[in-house]
């Protein structure tokens, strides 16, 4: 409208002088605005606390681009036309509606764009952050249930040591050998996600052979192991949480003690981990599940559905967990 | 030198061997028996009437606190066990002590000599295992002034408390001390430590106040025997 002059004659000079002096005075206004919305952190307001800052904000805007515009075309006509007489008053009362309008429409659609591009930024930022959290907190709930052997086991063992010392020191010697492998597995070994079926049926057997020296003919075992699944990889003391339970529900309740039963098989392409022991199915304390818990939470982060564990009541008095989980 | 008689109480025989040789040093110390459960540990309590137990807490089927439960009088008990969650309610049981497995020979000497300053300074060590709700403790049989019978239980007063006890008045009667307690009539015993004052009543009967201002009223048959027992 205001480009191209007005004198019927089209003047490329001037025209170049409007468009670098738009520019300016565009970037003039919106740099003050970018400067003054980062010192008071604009960006970060919440949106109804910046849409009554924003309003006023592009009125201020609006004048201001207003009168620059005004002086620029008085100042353009003043020095290009000939013999221009109009008084800048004159011109100013007769523009102002129009420029202003024009003001306000611009920078309304300026900050609008601004904030939204920082509004993006600022998702983007806390979606990547989110995402970063989370596998933090997997990781540390990984950590935190990262199985570990039931402490009373690991004093109820040296205080049987500590007999054995005077009576049967030999059977004491393999007895802290025993134990100083179960501490170096759990101390070193329990924060692998996962371990290999060998390395596990192997913990489970010391285990037991420690609980072994301490209940003496209460305690009988068997380890079935089908062959060739050896290298098969499980959650670390996944098997042994369940043995654990076994012998501290089913032996350790039962004055004659009984037998625990381990039988492990590949069926279907998923790991089959069946646990047998004496008692009943009994209705628990939350705080004695606590082991079992941990491991079905922590089969569900290592599985999400694809393992199953179930505990349920056998024929003659007896006890079976089964555990499944996909061959990995 | 009287000896102080121990019935050691733990499911394993390697935990009760370590009793056994810790209490080797302790020549005023005889272990009469050792029980591998609590049913079997009643019978040889009642049998042996010990001064002291050791008591593994956990044990398969009844745990040494359904042990505590079954005894009519109950001996000194020192705790011992693996597992720590067991201290709370065993300090709240009021245990002479308690013990975590493996004992430290230093900390078994200061259960000991707790042992010895309890022995020889109570005269009358009965006492009864009182399990109040979530709550247990020991209660000596010398601070109840009065028992009284009720439905199948019986209700035990002291201090300024009362339990409740499933015990008939009889069975009550026969445990405890004959020479403090008294039985005033068919629903009730007293401690003759805790009388206040003595009234007659018209037909011969008597009444008394208790200390803590508690009246019985003594039955025509029992009133006789009183003041029998009050002559000689």
């Amino acid at each position: 409208m205001y480009a191209g002059g007005h004198s019927g004659q089209y003047s490329y000079t001037l025209a170049l002088i409007h468009f670098v002096l738009d520019i300016d005075i565009g970037i003039l206004i919106t740099h003050a605005y970018y400067c003054f919305a980062h010192r008071f952190n604009y960006t970060h307001l919440k949106v109804q606390n910046m849409a009554v800052r924003l309003i006023p904000a592009v009125l201020l805007m609006g004048v201001c681009y207003m009168l620059l515009v005004t002086v620029k075309l008085y100042a353009a006509r003043y020095y290009f036309t000939f013999a221009y007489s109009e008084s800048f008053w004159a011109f100013f009362s007769q523009n102002y509606v129009v420029l202003l309008a024009t003001g306000i429409r611009l920078m309304a659609i300026w900050v609008l764009a601004f904030h939204l591009y920082h509004y993006a930024l600022m998702e983007i930022g806390t979606a990547t952050d989110n995402a970063r959290l989370q596998v933090v907190a997997r990781d540390a709930q990984m950590q935190q249930l990262s199985a570990q052997l039931n402490p009373h086991f690991f004093f109820n063992a040296l205080n049987s040591v500590k007999a054995l010392t005077n009576t049967n020191p030999a059977k004491a010697r393999r007895a802290i050998d025993l134990l100083s492998d179960l501490l170096r597995a759990t101390l070193y070994g329990g924060h692998a996600r996962l371990i290999s079926l060998h390395d596990e049926v192997n913990l489970v057997s010391d285990y037991l052979e420690l609980e072994k020296i301490r209940f003496e003919e209460r305690l009988q075992f068997s380890v079935d192991m089908e062959q060739g699944i050896q290298h098969f990889l499980i959650p670390p003391l996944s098997i042994q949480t369940l043995v654990e339970n076994a012998v501290k529900h089913g032996i350790a309740q039962q004055k004659d003690g009984g037998e625990i039963k381990i039988t492990i098989k590949n069926t279907d392409g998923k790991i089959h981990v069946t646990v047998l022991n004496p008692g009943r199915l009994i209705s628990v304390g939350n705080e004695h599940r606590l082991g079992l818990k941990n491991l079905q939470d922590r089969l569900l982060l290592q599985y999400q559905n694809q393992a199953s564990f179930v505990m349920e009541e056998a024929y003659g008095d007896k006890v079976s967990s089964t555990l499944i989980m996909p061959v990995s | 030198m009287k000896k102080i008689k121990v019935i050691i109480v733990d499911d394993e025989r390697l935990a009760r061997e370590e009793v056994r040789t810790a209490l080797s040093y302790y020549p005023d110390v005889e272990i009469v028996a050792e029980a591998v459960n609590a049913d079997e540990a009643k019978l040889l309590i009642q049998k042996h009437q010990p001064q002291l137990v050791f008591l593994d807490v956990q044990m398969p089927g009844k745990s040494g606190f359904d042990l505590l439960e079954m005894l009519d009088i109950v001996p000194e008990v020192i705790f011992t066990t693996a597992f720590d969650q067991y201290a709370v309610k065993a300090f709240e049981a009021d245990a002479l002590d308690y013990l975590v497995k493996p004992i430290r020979d230093e900390r078994f000497a200061k259960a000991m000599e707790k042992v010895r300053t309890k022995l020889n300074t109570t005269t009358d060590n009965r006492q009864i295992f009182i399990k109040d709700g979530s709550k247990c403790y020991f209660l000596k049989t010398d601070e109840i002034h009065l028992v009284e019978s009720m439905d199948n239980y019986a209700v035990l007063y002291f201090g300024d408390k009362k339990t409740f006890l499933k015990r008939s008045l009889n069975q009550m009667e026969e445990r405890l001390d004959a020479t403090t307690f008294f039985r005033v009539n068919r629903a009730q015993i007293i401690n003759l430590a805790f009388i206040d004052q003595i009234s007659h009543l018209p037909g011969g009967k008597l009444k008394i106040s208790l200390k803590n201002g508690q009246v019985v009223e003594v039955s025509e048959r029992q009133s006789v025997k009183f003041k029998g027992k009050l002559k000689a």
